[in-house]
């Protein structure tokens, strides 16, 4: 690569860090109009600035907050990139139906989940908090989901993600998503039990687990 | 008159002048009136209209400064709680502290082997009986959540279980207004009727809004519950900084105090007079690790607020002490649990839960509520201030003893600390030199608090429920799980 392409690489790195939109999209229609690949500008550029501005989260060097902007500031540079990426490059990471289980009011975690799996390139579909089983069967009819995400973080409220699974298996749904749960009571011994396909600690590994299931 | 003489520091913090606490609270009531709520119990909206509020085409319901006011001037600055005997054990109010533990930690430190392990209901049953035996624990809330239990009236379950072990008056946690019923049902068995329960709270019921400006179905009929039944009721929300409230200090209060006071007006409206506990829980979203802080300093700021203004309005608090972020029984732990503890006890804020939480609110661990009851002990003695009478300035004596004597043998020394003020003695925390320590074992504070918990575990329990009214409270109870309407929707 040219110094040039170089330097047009690094002003979107730093502006995906610094979670600036416009200088993003700048430097996406910049590397364009410079000839640069669109998937070097992908990996190298918005990808590569995600993963340092995980890396610096996890060093403590920025806060959550920075992080979701970077997100949101690369999903910009992503849409403007998106018309110019093969087929395979360009697919979106999978539609996840996302939502906290029904009698439980607890959902920050899952917002943060859900912002999260839509920094990393999934369309996300969330359905709030106090979400039935009824509720994330129809939605994942509805979305043809390939992910379903259930939160809980209640003792009391943990057994609906089991009924949401059965419900699944009698819609003939089960085979067609991914399950992945998740919350502060449930524990990868309780996935396994009810038999969702994953389970993650917090935000990021969630985005880690979507990623391997999908 | 409480039995017991409350606490009451001398030794006091407040750091905010009245034109801060005049802003702060003009800020809220324009929360409530321009902002609004999003209350989602329609008896509870009507209810609102009532008492001033409007509903308007948003959805939203909208608080004026008059509802407020009026809510306000009919709370009580006061209340007691009486203990399982009906007697009183806790006055609420003013500057009077209490220290209790908090409820429905996932995990516990095993006391006999150390393991982190899931909770059980045996838990609860020995949070209870701790509690029971240290003097500086006022109240008593679950500690843990019996996970091995079917959850259908679960708090039902609990509430009996701290019932059996201790007869400190108690700080509960229910699902829904049905649940919270039955809990009522078996209060008022224990008291002789619902008259007497009114008379003679048993317990305090924990009712949680939800951050930001949201209020439950099933919050605000707990709330309207407790209003009818003349039970004790703390009405909190729990905003995390920076997640589910703004980040500034002020701005967590203010729309904390919205909230809270949102459910201050619906309860005054339905029950003028009738004892309502104000709050906001100090969380603060730690923006690295996403873990809910019990112990930031940015949520020690919010809380010195919280509780001042608290006493500015005439209402008594809901405070938080004797918990910790850290993952051991470590020195992180006694840090943090000394540090919340002593700032409740300077504020004088009343109502101090989570005694013994750990791990942000999911750990509990037996031993840090015994360092925390030895922490407590130390510092009403540091907080009850030096008393200056003749016999305290002691001119005499120090004229008596003179320049180059000594004081060891002088009666004013042996009656002081015989008959008078005496020395504050640790039953912790070591004051043995190098040798007598080693000779004791070499133990550090928490080996001793272990070892502490577990005389108490073995000593006798508190006397036991009467047998009949104990069958009466397990029938109630059954019934609760039998029924259809109650429990998670498995
Ligand atoms: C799809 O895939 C995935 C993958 C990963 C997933 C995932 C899904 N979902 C979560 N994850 C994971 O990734 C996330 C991000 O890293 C993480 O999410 P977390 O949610 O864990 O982390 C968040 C970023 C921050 N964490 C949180 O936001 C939760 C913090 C604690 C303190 C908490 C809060 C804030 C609240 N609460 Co409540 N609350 C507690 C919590 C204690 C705790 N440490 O969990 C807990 C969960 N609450 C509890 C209780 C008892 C209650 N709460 C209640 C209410 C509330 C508030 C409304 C005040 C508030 C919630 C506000 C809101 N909008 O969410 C009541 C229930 C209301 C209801 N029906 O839901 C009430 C019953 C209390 C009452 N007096 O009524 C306890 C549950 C005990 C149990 N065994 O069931 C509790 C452990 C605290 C305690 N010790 O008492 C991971 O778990």
């Amino acid at each position: 690569m040219s110094t040039t392409r170089h330097a047009i690489i690094e002003e979107i790195i730093e502006a995906v860090v610094e979670g600036e939109p416009e200088p993003v999209i700048a430097g996406v229609r910049r590397a364009l109009e410079a000839g640069v690949d669109p998937e070097t500008v992908l990996n190298d550029g918005l990808t590569a600035a995600m993963t340092s501005v995980g890396d610096m989260l996890d060093r403590g060097e920025v806060f959550i907050p920075d992080v979701l902007w970077s997100a949101e500031a690369m999903q910009e540079g992503l849409a403007l990139l998106l018309p110019h990426l093969s087929e395979g490059a360009s697919r979106s990471a999978g539609t996840v139906v996302l939502g906290t289980v029904q009698g439980d009011v607890h959902d920050i975690g899952k917002n943060f989940v859900g912002l999260m799996l839509s920094g990393a390139g999934f369309e996300v579909v969330d359905l709030g908090h106090d979400v039935t089983a009824e509720a994330f069967v129809e939605a994942v009819a509805e979305h043809g989901a390939g992910l379903l995400g259930m939160s809980a973080m209640l003792t009391t409220t943990m057994p609906v993600m089991s009924r949401t699974l059965q419900l699944l298996e009698a819609r003939s749904l089960r085979s067609g998503v991914r399950v992945l749960v998740g919350g502060a009571p449930v524990t990868q011994s309780y996935a396994d039990k009810i038999g969702a396909d994953g389970w993650a600690i917090d935000a990021t590994k969630a985005v880690a687990v979507a990623k391997e299931l999908v | 008159m409480s039995d017991v003489a409350p606490f009451t520091p001398a030794v006091r913090l407040s750091h905010l002048g009245d034109d801060v606490k005049t802003r702060i609270f003009e800020a809220a009531l324009r929360v409530l009136a321009d902002v609004g709520a999003s209350v989602q119990h329609d008896e509870a909206v009507r209810l609102l209209q009532k008492a001033g509020c409007s509903l308007d085409s948003d959805g939203l319901v909208r608080v004026p400064r008059p509802a407020v006011e009026r809510a306000l001037s009919s709370a009580p600055n006061a209340f007691t709680l009486y203990d399982r005997d009906g007697a009183a054990a806790m006055e609420l109010g003013g500057h009077n502290v209490y220290f209790g533990t908090g409820s429905d930690l996932m995990w516990q430190y095993d006391p006999h082997t150390g393991e982190h392990r899931p909770s059980r209901l045996d838990d609860i049953a020995r949070v209870a009986r701790v509690c029971e035996a240290l003097p500086n624990m006022d109240f008593v809330m679950s500690g843990a959540y019996p996970t091995e239990l079917d959850p259908r009236g679960v708090y039902a379950v609990t509430f009996l279980t701290m019932m059996r072990n201790c007869t400190k008056p108690l700080v509960i946690v229910a699902e829904s207004e049905i649940d919270l019923g039955v809990i009522i049902d078996v209060a008022a068995d224990v008291r002789g009727g619902r008259d007497q329960l009114r008379e003679r709270p048993y317990f305090l019921a924990y009712v949680e809004p939800v951050s930001p400006l949201s209020h439950p179905a099933e919050s605000v009929a707990k709330l309207l519950l407790c209003a009818d039944a003349g039970v004790p009721v703390a009405y909190v929300p729990a905003p995390l900084l920076g997640a589910t409230s703004p980040v500034s200090s002020a701005g967590h209060v203010v729309q904390g105090m919205a909230e809270c006071l949102l459910g201050l007006v619906l309860h005054q409206h339905r029950a003028p007079g009738a004892p309502f506990m104000f709050g906001v829980n100090q969380g603060t979203l730690d923006m690295v690790s996403g873990q809910p802080s019990y112990a930031a300093v940015e949520g020690f700021m919010n809380y010195l607020t919280v509780v001042e203004m608290a006493k500015w309005l005439g209402l008594p608090n809901w405070g938080i002490s004797g918990c910790t972020d850290s993952q051991a029984i470590d020195a992180q732990l006694g840090l943090e649990v000394g540090e919340l503890t002593l700032l409740s006890m300077l504020l004088g804020s009343n109502l101090n839960h989570d005694v013994g939480f750990m791990g942000f609110g999911l750990t509990g661990a037996l031993e840090e509520i015994v360092i925390t009851d030895e922490f407590v002990s130390m510092n009403k003695k540091l907080l009850s201030g030096i008393p200056v009478q003749d016999e305290d300035l002691a001119v005499n004596v120090i004229a008596e003893v003179g320049p180059k004597g000594h004081y060891l043998r002088h009666p004013h020394t042996r009656r002081y600390l015989r008959k008078g003020p005496g020395q504050w003695r640790p039953r912790l925390l070591n004051r043995d030199n190098r040798d007598r320590w080693v000779e004791c074992g070499g133990l550090d504070l928490r080996e001793k608090a272990r070892r502490k918990v577990q005389a108490i575990l073995e000593s006798e329990g508190p006397p036991t429920l009467d047998p009949v009214l104990l069958a009466l409270a397990e029938e109630r109870v059954a019934a609760l799980k039998a029924s259809p309407k109650v429990g998670s929707p498995s």
